[in-house]
């Protein structure tokens, strides 16, 4: 137990005919970053909202720590220590950056005081101290992205689950990005990354796991996993596969 | 920052407020005043959880007639202080709004709004056709009455002139005003907020919705009860369409739109410009137009929709405070705020 802070084990999902996510398992270390890759409709969506308690698991179970939290709410699930980011960035608007951040860090604490304390360090980390005090909807689309990653982790998570992270940055502020989520890592805390941008992926995880038409088509370390045939067939085609073999 | 804006325009407000019947002390000045006062209670009650989680409840009225029959009943039938009658009254709509929020919080927009009115209108339909219920006297669309204890009584809540009232209210205001400002700094103010800006971005920060919506209602619901046991009070009379009346909500939601939604003046400033206006046109036109201060009330909503759509406190708040639009004084007031919080 101690070796896995995730365990996916079956979990499936269907949506009307479409089977969405196919049994699924797999696992995650303390302090991993784990790729979840995948071609548009693969199921990557599906399987981290199952995890992140947005959609109700069809099958399987999913253990945090070894204790399943399948049918758990999105918001006791954050309570047991997984954070989440979205797609798309929504600040809460009318609150200042550093507002934003203390709605995160107000699960671990009543306190405005500490809760305050507790967002300046956060926005310390990720270097938005200049812009403690504007309006988070005055931020740019960067830096919402922070911003997002901000609450998570004011949250206080040991796992974080991030999706598409760095979709439309500009190849410098993915760069920072990839940093910034290195540094997470340091703290301590396991990283579950939903990506499509192949070099941001292969640079940052520790291990990627490639779905397919909600099936798992590939697991291993990154260099190795972009070699498969299965893998390159699912992003670019069987011709592909044939002209380069 | 809003804290020290809503000082400087509150402070003069309150000051004005505390001299205006000693220099004009005409009774029924005096009694208007503690209308327009009663009005700026009852939407900054509203405002408490409707300005807060953006979602506009028409069905603020039943929590006013529920308080304010069971502040009369309990007068009337147990004798007991009307000081008291009040506060239960008030857990009692408290109590009532938890199932009614729970049902209700589910839904959004229009559909919210929809289910309150169909609540307060049930509640209302139901209390005008019932004469006794469980042997307590309702006396239908009839209403209660208070019966005097002759003089002026603290206890009974009954006074001789107009300005105990006026004074009352003016306490309760106050008091509805500091509640809001505790809660829009407490975890419940940053997750009503959080909650009215993205719902599902606040439930993947360990936001319960349902749970936060609710508390914040029942407070509502508990300082709605309280003023509707005030008016009971004042007009020593109590009937389900002026105590739990459709008209009765409409005020409390337009009047904190208009005046500024999920803010602490806000309400009262809308009452402050709402209240006279309606009053002047129903008093100049007589019965001759029955109604139209509720037009008026929609043309001043339109404009103030048009003009100011975050009410007209956000103006005053550009004019009152220019220091906030440039970034460093900013700042400095945003950081001083824990501190501020903490020396108290």
């Amino acid at each position: 137990m101690s070796t896995r802070i995730l365990e996916v084990d079956g979990i499936s999902k269907r949506f009307g005919g479409l089977q969405a996510v196919s049994p699924l398992s797999f696992h995650m270390a303390p302090g991993e970053i784990l790729g979840l890759l995948g071609p548009n409709g693969a199921g990557k969506t599906t399987a981290f909202n199952m995890i992140a308690g947005a959609l109700r698991t069809d099958t399987g179970a999913i253990r945090f720590n070894g204790r399943d939290i399948v049918g758990e709410k999105p918001w006791d699930i954050c309570r047991l220590g997984i954070a989440r980011t979205f797609q798309l960035s929504k600040p809460f608007g009318g609150l200042s950056v550093v507002e934003n951040v203390m709605v995160g860090a107000f699960v671990r604490t009543a306190s405005e005081m500490e809760a305050r304390a507790e967002a300046e360090k956060v926005v310390d980390f990720l270097g938005l101290t200049a812009k403690a005090c504007t309006d988070a909807e005055d931020l740019t689309a960067f830096d919402r992205r922070k911003l997002e990653l901000g609450r998570a982790l004011a949250t206080g998570p040991r796992l974080l689950l991030m999706d598409e992270v760095v979709a439309g940055a500009t190849p410098t502020e993915a760069q920072e990005m990839v940093a910034l989520v290195r540094r997470v890592r340091d703290l301590g805390v396991s990283i579950l990354i939903v990506e499509h941008v192949m070099k941001v992926i292969m640079g940052l995880s520790d291990r990627v796991i490639v779905l397919d038409y909600g099936k798992l088509i590939a697991d291993g370390p990154p260099q190795q996993v972009v070699n498969q045939p299965d893998v390159l067939k699912a992003y670019f085609g069987e011709r592909y596969v044939q002209v380069h073999a | 920052m809003r804290a020290s804006f809503t000082l400087i325009l509150g402070l003069p407000l309150l000051v004005a407020a505390l001299i205006l019947p000693f220099v004009v002390a005409d009774s029924y000045v005096v009694h208007s005043a503690a209308m327009v006062l009663y009005f700026a209670y009852m939407a900054s009650s509203w405002n408490f959880v409707c300005g807060y989680v953006g979602q506009v409840s028409l069905g603020h009225a039943a929590f006013s007639g529920i308080a304010g029959y069971a502040s009369v009943l309990l007068f009337t039938g147990l004798g007991l202080s009307p000081w008291i009658g009040m506060i239960l009254g008030g857990v009692l709509a408290a109590a009532i709004s938890v199932p009614v929020g729970y049902a209700t919080f589910r839904l959004k927009g229009p559909y919210f709004t929809l289910t309150s009115i169909a609540f307060a209108e049930i509640m209302r339909i139901w209390l005008e056709n019932t004469d006794e219920f469980l042997g307590i006297p309702l006396k239908g669309a009839q209403g209660l009455t208070v019966p005097p204890v002759g003089g002026t009584s603290f206890l009974a809540f009954q006074f001789d002139g107009k300005l105990p009232y006026y004074f009352i209210i003016l306490a309760m205001l106050v008091g509805v005003m500091a509640a809001t400002h505790v809660m829009e700094r407490s975890r419940l103010g940053f997750y009503l907020k959080a909650i009215r800006g993205n719902r599902d971005g606040a439930e993947a920060l360990g936001i319960d919705p349902t749970r936060y919506c609710l508390t914040a209602l029942a407070l509502s619901a508990f300082l709605t009860g309280l003023g509707g046991a005030y008016y009971a009070q004042l007009f020593r009379y109590i009937n389900p369409e002026r105590n739990m009346g459709i008209d009765l909500s409409i005020d409390m939601a337009v009047m904190t739109i208009v005046g500024g939604q999920g803010t602490i003046l806000g309400p009262t400033l809308g009452a402050l410009v709402l209240h006279p206006v309606g009053e002047m046109v129903r008093a100049s036109l007589g019965g001759h137009v029955l109604g139209l201060h509720l037009i008026i009330y929609g043309v001043v909503l339109m404009l103030a929709v048009l003009y100011f759509p975050k009410g007209i406190i956000a103006p005053l708040q550009r004019w009152l405070t220019p220091a906030s639009k440039t970034t460093a004084p900013q700042t400095t007031v945003t950081v001083a705020t824990p501190k501020e919080v903490e020396g108290r």
